[in-house]
Parts: C-alpha cells; sequence; structure tokens
C-alpha cells in the first residue's frame, strides 16, 4: 500500500512537474527597426516576419515552452533602441533579446546585454565586428544570424577582379555606406587593385545621375552599390546610355527592388546571399511565407535569417530548460542539428564563433528571370 | 565633354522646376497672409502617393491628376479653414501670433503618420506618367531627358507666367496684394479678404499637387520625403525674395543646378554645398534677389 502511494506520489509529482515545463513562460524581447529610413524598415520588417514564422511553427509543433515576444520599434535611432533594450531588461525582465537593424544601434545596446549577462542574437545588422568585438568576454552574451559585410565584399570582389576590368564604387554617406567603403577599398588594396571612380550620395537623394554619368566615364564595367536606395542608380542609366552591371548589398535581393526597376534592368545584378531557393526546403520555405504574409513578404533572403535566428533561439530556450538568461546562452552556444533553411550551419557556434554565417556560407547570388539564384 | 555638363544641368533644372513650384506655393501664402505652410512639402508628398494609387489603379493618367487636384484643393482648403483661420479669431490679421507655425507642421506630421497608416513605411516608385516602361527617354539636341522631366520644366515656367500675370495683371493680383498690405482695408474697399485667403491656400495646395504628381516617378517617394522639400522650397523662396514669382523660379532653377554640379564634382557633400551658397548669398543679399526692386507691400 504504502509503495503504491509513494508511486502515486512520485507520479504525481512527475505529472506535475512536467507541467510546470509544459507551462514554462519565457519572454524574450525583440528590437528591430521597423519604422525610420526606408530602407531599414524593409530589412526590420522581413526579419521579424521570419521571427514570427518561427515563433508559430514551434507552437504548432507542440513546442514545450511558452515564448512570448515583447517587440519595440527602435526607429533606427541608437538612443531608443538603448532604452528599448534597458526597458526589457528591467521592466519586461526578458530572459533573451533579438534585433536589430543598424549595426551601429545593435554595437550601442550589446555592451549592455552582456554586462546584464542577458544573451543577444544580433540581427539583421551586418557590420563585420559586432561577435568579434565581445568574443574575448568570458563568456560573450552577443550572438549574430545576419549578414557579414566582410564576406559577402571580399566574395564580390574576388568575382569583380576575375571578371572585369575597372571596377567603380557608389556608396552612401551614412555610416553605413562609409563603413562599407572603407571595407572595399582595404580589401581592394589587399588583391593589388583599385577602384577606378568612387562616388557618394546623401541618403535621402532624389537623382544618382551626376554620379553615374562619372562612374561611366570613368569607365566602370562593374559597379559596387552600397547605397541605401537600391533602386535609384537604375533610373538615371536609360539617358546616359550606360549599362554596367551592378554588385552590393544582399538588399537588392529585395522583391521591392525587382518591382521597382523592372526585370530586364535588373537582370545580372549580383549580391551577397544566404540563401538558395533552388534548394527544395529553402523553396517550401518561400511558399509558407509567401502564404502567411502575402504582398507584405519581400525579402526571402532576410526572412530566412529571421527564421533561423528564431528557431535556434526557441529551441535553445528548450533546450536550457528554464529561463535561465545564462543557461540560455550556454544552449545557444551549444545548440546542435540547426535545420536552418539559410546556409547556416548544423551546429553553428562555439566558444570563440558566435555567428551564424561564416565565409564559406556566404555565396554570391545574381537575378536570372526575375529570381535570385547562385552564381555560378 | 559638353554633352556631360548639358545632361547634368538638365536634371538639375528638372528638379530645380520642382522646387520652383513647391516654393511657389510658400511664397503665394506667404505673400497673402505673411503665413507659410510647413508642411507644403507634405503636401507634395500626399499629392505624388494619390496619383501614384490612382495610375496604379488603372486610372488614365489625365483624370487620375484631376482627381488628385480635386483631393490637395479640398486639403488646402481645410488647412485654411480648420488649422489657421481658428487661430486668427482674435483679428483678421492675426499677425502677432506664430501659433500657425505649430500648427502647420502639425497638420505635416499628420499627414505623414496617415501616409504610412495607408500606404506603409517603406519606399515606393510612382509608374512613368506616359509610358510602360523606366527608360522613356526622349534625345533633345543630344540630350536624353525623360519625359516628366520635360513636363516638369515646362510646366515650371507656365506655372511662373501665370502667377506673374495674375499677380501683376488681374484685380486678383491687386486684391492679394491689398490683402498683404492691410486686411481691414482691403475690407472696406470691398474685397473679400476671406475668399481671397482661402483662394491662396487652395492654390499653394494645387501646386504641390501637381509637384507630387510629376515628381513621383521622378524620385522614390516614402511617408517622409516632404520635409527635404519644404527645406529646399524654403531656401529657394529666400533666394528668390519672398515677394516676386520669378525671383522663386530663378532661386529654384540656380539651387537644382547647384546641386547637380555639386554632386558631379563632390558627391560625398553634393547637398551641402548649395545650402552653404544660399547662406553666404543670404549674407549679401538677406532679402533675396527681387524683393527690394519691387515695391514692399509687407
Amino acid at each position: 500500500m504504502k509503495s503504491i502511494v509513494k508511486s502515486i506520489a512520485i507520479g504525481v509529482a512527475t505529472v506535475l512537474g512536467s507541467a510546470q515545463v509544459l507551462a514554462m513562460d519565457v519572454k524574450v524581447g525583440v528590437i528591430q527597426g521597423l519604422s525610420g529610413p526606408p530602407a531599414i524598415v524593409d530589412f526590420g520588417e522581413s526579419y521579424l516576419q521570419g521571427i514570427r514564422m518561427a515563433l508559430k511553427e514551434y507552437k504548432a509543433a507542440g513546442g514545450a515552452v511558452d515564448v512570448e515576444l515583447i517587440v519595440y520599434d527602435d526607429e533606427a535611432n541608437p538612443q531608443r533602441a538603448v532604452s528599448y533594450a534597458q526597458r526589457l531588461i528591467q521592466s519586461d525582465n526578458v530572459s533573451a533579446v533579438m534585433g536589430t537593424v543598424s549595426s551601429g544601434n545593435v554595437m550601442a545596446f550589446a555592451p549592455i546585454l552582456q554586462r546584464a549577462g542577458i544573451p543577444l542574437i544580433a540581427g539583421p545588422s551586418i557590420a563585420t565586428g559586432i561577435t568579434a568585438e565581445f568574443i574575448d568576454e568570458d563568456p560573450s552574451y552577443i550572438f549574430r544570424c545576419s549578414m557579414v559585410e566582410k564576406f559577402q565584399i571580399d566574395k564580390m570582389l574576388d568575382w569583380g577582379i576575375e571578371n572585369f576590368d575597372k571596377i567603380g564604387l557608389l556608396h552612401s554617406t551614412t555610416g553605413y555606406g562609409s563603413f562599407a567603403a572603407d571595407e572595399i577599398q582595404k580589401g581592394m588594396k589587399e588583391r593589388g587593385e583599385e577602384l577606378v571612380e568612387i562616388q557618394a550620395a546623401a541618403p535621402g537623394i532624389n537623382d544618382l545621375t551626376p554620379q553615374m554619368i562619372r562612374l561611366r566615364d570613368a569607365g566602370a564595367g562593374l559597379v559596387l552599390n552600397f547605397h541605401e536606395s537600391f533602386e535609384l542608380p537604375y533610373r538615371a542609366l536609360p539617358r546616359i546610355d550606360y549599362k554596367p552591371t551592378f554588385a552590393g548589398n544582399w538588399g537588392l535581393s529585395s522583391q521591392k527592388v525587382i518591382d521597382i526597376v523592372g526585370q530586364d534592368a535588373i537582370e545580372g545584378t549580383v549580391m551577397g546571399q544566404a540563401l538558395d531557393l533552388s534548394d527544395p526546403e529553402a523553396a517550401a520555405f518561400d511558399e509558407r511565407m509567401r502564404a502567411e504574409f502575402g504582398d507584405a513578404y519581400r525579402w526571402p533572403v532576410l526572412a530566412a535569417l529571421g527564421y533561423d535566428s528564431g528557431r535556434i533561439m526557441f529551441q535553445a530556450i528548450e533546450n536550457a530548460g528554464s529561463d535561465d538568461p545564462e543557461a540560455i546562452r550556454d544552449a545557444i552556444e551549444s545548440i546542435q542539428d540547426v535545420e536552418a533553411v539559410s546556409s547556416t550551419p548544423a551546429e553553428p557556434f562555439s566558444a570563440d564563433d558566435h555567428e551564424c554565417l561564416d565565409a564559406e556560407h556566404v555565396f554570391l547570388g545574381v537575378w536570372r528571370d526575375g529570381r535570385v539564384v547562385r552564381l555560378e | 565633354m559638353l554633352d556631360t555638363y548639358l545632361q547634368i544641368l538638365v536634371s538639375g533644372l528638372a528638379m530645380g522646376a520642382i522646387y520652383t513650384l513647391t516654393a511657389k506655393g510658400l511664397f503665394i501664402a506667404h505673400l497673402a497672409t505673411h503665413k507659410l505652410n510647413f508642411g507644403q512639402g507634405d503636401f507634395l508628398m500626399v499629392g505624388a502617393f494619390l496619383s501614384m494609387s490612382l495610375i496604379i489603379a488603372g486610372i488614365p493618367v489625365l483624370l487620375a491628376a484631376l482627381l488628385v487636384l480635386i483631393a490637395l484643393g479640398l486639403l488646402g482648403w481645410g488647412l485654411e479653414r480648420l488649422v489657421i483661420r481658428p487661430l486668427d479669431r482674435f483679428g483678421i490679421s492675426g499677425g502677432s501670433t506664430y501659433s500657425w507655425i505649430l500648427t502647420t507642421a502639425g497638420v505635416a506630421l499628420i499627414l505623414q503618420n496617415i501616409a504610412e497608416l495607408v500606404w506603409g513605411k517603406s519606399s515606393h516608385y510612382s509608374p512613368p506618367l506616359f509610358s510602360e516602361g523606366r527608360d522613356n527617354v526622349i534625345e533633345i539636341a543630344g540630350i536624353n531627358m525623360f519625359v516628366e522631366e520635360i513636363l516638369v520644366i515646362g510646366f515650371a515656367a507656365v506655372v511662373v507666367a501665370f502667377f506673374y500675370y495674375m499677380l501683376f495683371r488681374t484685380r486678383w493680383g491687386r486684391a492679394v496684394y491689398t490683402v498683404a498690405f492691410n486686411p481691414e482695408a482691403a475690407m472696406l474697399l470691398g474685397i473679400n479678404v476671406r475668399r481671397t485667403v482661402v483662394l491662396v491656400f487652395v492654390l499653394a495646395s494645387l501646386l504641390a499637387g501637381i509637384s507630387g504628381i510629376l515628381v513621383g516617378p521622378l524620385i522614390t517617394i516614402h511617408p517622409h520625403i516632404g520635409l527635404m522639400f519644404t527645406i529646399k522650397a524654403l531656401a529657394v523662396a529666400a533666394i528668390g525674395g519672398f515677394s516676386n514669382p520669378l525671383g522663386i523660379l530663378i532661386g529654384g532653377v540656380l539651387f537644382g543646378v547647384a546641386e547637380a554640379f555639386s554632386n558631379y564634382y563632390d558627391s560625398a557633400f553634393g547637398d551641402l554645398y548649395p545650402l552653404i551658397f544660399v547662406l553666404v548669398f543670404l549674407v549679401f543679399r538677406p532679402s533675396g534677389l527681387f524683393s527690394e526692386a519691387q515695391a514692399d507691400v509687407r
């Protein structure tokens, strides 16, 4: 009799215990650029769509943790991003944070999260140094699932130098554009080459005809486009008898760019990529996103990285088995068997690598017949 | 080389024409009421978005333009009726207060937010007005121009001529100057002050609408383009002097062309030089190009 009571007690305790796991609520903060400069809005929204899709599927698959996303819009404003990070830590009591678009904003709040011991999966910010800055900390709480500027630029320069005699650069005067320009010039120098022309433009500019004329006159056959208005450089071309090949930021793969520029003009444009839609799983993801978000879904690669970062985060929380940020951090770092739709590997992180994408996972994509495919 | 310069000149002229049309709206409202609509650029933004939506919906361009102008006319009327006039209830001139700065800027913010709600926060491109593709280029004397650019330059010239005629050759023009000089006296002379002022704001709003329709296919539009146009239009109006339509045209053209050439010579600071040029210019001619040559009505 006693043993029966005991086993019932154990059974009840187990059930209650697992019920507790089942009912475990974990809050995840998301800071994302959802308004402000238009380019940033599209990046932020696409990435967030991916995170939401990951959460929806996680719940539908009977995920053991009840994850609640707390989403804030930092409007691409660093002060706002910092104050939201503080709010997430102090009043929302989140266990982990994801975001945001502007690399400057990430660099502003990452130290706060590191100090507070709250793990961050950054994205879709792309400045090269984000995780490297913290990797020597013991331990680093800063991870990232996004394109890394240096990796896409390296790929682009290797390909550009092999295929073109003269390479020109168009960049914006924002922090982002100037940073990319530095990285490109450094990369060219390392390869013993030089750009034939460097043109800049303010972010809100309306007409790039003067800049494109300079690039044309310099004879640039390849124009590296690191301006936030992805479509504006194409606009000036028909009237200045100039048809260079464009290569640039992964943003050029947005459905929006082809809608605006048109299929003929965009054909052959090259950009950094981390999603291969000819892969059946990626294509299936693309379908699901289209069904879920309709026309608002425009940027497969951004959404894919948001989706993968979400899946890593939710799985890590489940693996950690608690809402303790430190346990979640450890679980993120040691996560295995990630079935990513982007080129993120199955075991993305280690103690000295907090990037989803390493150099070998970034490749070049190209617009062909209205789709972005891998550049062969 | 000459080709290149002419090409840059033309693209500068086109943007300059847009600045002229926007500044013209500021000028006419300021002339009659000594007030400025700080949302002039945002009215342009609304015009651009409306015309884009209508054209995409398959409505013929001219009908779409007409509908946009009706909407913008109503907006201008509403601005005067709801945002400007209530401030004047302690006297028609109401010149002692500057509350209109706040209210017109407030309307600008409201319009930006409505545009965000309706059209979203990202950028858009308006389809070309008169062709299928985006390469509707016409060659004139070796210079390639977009149809919209030719239109916008031509239209700015027509509007300036129209204003010149209206202000200096018609009764209505005299009424505007009289109202500007002294509203009470104007009333005693039998001028319908209210109607003159309303008409001025409707006209200003229509100008923004026309600019919006024409500029839509030339630039990237998003809910926050307005402020930049307002600022540049203010600079243009300052160059031209706030009381002469011809000055505004010259100011707009100078500004647009200066901007295009400064982008050509030093693209990293392309936006900076024209504004420095305006500052230096104002040091030497604080009241603009033409305002001193005309009878000062203020």
